[in-house]
């Protein structure tokens, strides 16, 4: 799978609360759903971290 | 009650701004720099911020409040994650504390705060009789959401020079980027 950049929730985050304060509504909710799916994304990337322990 | 909608809506925003400046703070003035977990409840606290953001920008809508929730369970996943990882004794921990718990642990604690909150939010009917569409921002509003913009801004530039443009390492021990 190909692992996205951490940054990349952040930065979607940034264009969906400028979207917001310009006056696009609704628009910022798509975006921030957008960040929330890239940012569960991110996640899964990073599930199996050195400092997981055996459940 | 609605002018209490709003207070209370500005003061979550302003207290989540808090939150992620005193987590800055622990970053640049005492070097802990977030590992891949802290930055994802970093990510979630301004998603639930952006909820409570636009609350304060546009008035009361459930969809916002939708998204200040969900934003706060996806963190609290992720913190709850976290915790579990360093549970069981003999584990470790990652970075400082603070009054005996670690940050992940308050991250968990704020994120099922701030759920509830919303959720206490949503009894508040008269908030949206008014509509999105009619509500005109106080400058008092626009100065908070410029500063969360700013704030959000902020998260992403430090996240950029600290992971650069792949996956963070799992212990990271300087900026990325700031290193070539």
């Amino acid at each position: 799978m190909i692992s996205l950049p951490m940054a990349v929730p952040f930065v979607v985050l940034v264009l969906a609360a400028i979207v917001a304060m310009v006056g696009f509504r609704r628009t910022a909710v798509w975006i921030w759903f957008l960040a929330l799916a890239v940012t569960v994304y991110v996640l899964q990337s990073h599930i199996t971290d050195p400092l997981k322990i055996a459940l | 009650m609605l002018a209490l909608s709003r207070a209370l809506n500005a003061l979550a925003l302003l207290g989540i701004c808090g939150v992620l400046l005193a987590a800055f703070y622990w970053q640049l003035a005492r070097g802990e720099l977030p590992c891949p977990l802290c930055l994802l409840q970093r990510a979630a606290l301004l998603g639930a911020g952006l909820g409570f953001m636009l609350n304060v920008r546009f008035g009361s809508s459930e969809s916002h409040y939708g998204v200040v929730i969900v934003s706060a369970l996806v963190g609290a996943a992720v913190a709850a994650r976290q915790v579990l990882l360093h549970i069981v004794p003999g584990t470790g921990s990652h970075g400082s504390a603070l009054l005996g718990w670690h940050f992940y642990t308050w991250a968990l604690v704020a994120f099922f705060l701030i759920a509830l909150f919303a959720g206490a939010l949503l009894f508040i009917q008269a908030q949206f009789a008014e509509g999105v569409s009619d509500w005109r921002p106080t400058p008092t509003a626009q100065v908070l959401g410029w500063l969360f913009v700013l704030i959000v801004l902020g998260n992403a530039v430090s996240t950029l020079l600290e992971c650069g443009f792949g996956p963070c390492p799992d212990n990271p021990t300087g900026y990325e980027l700031l290193q070539k």
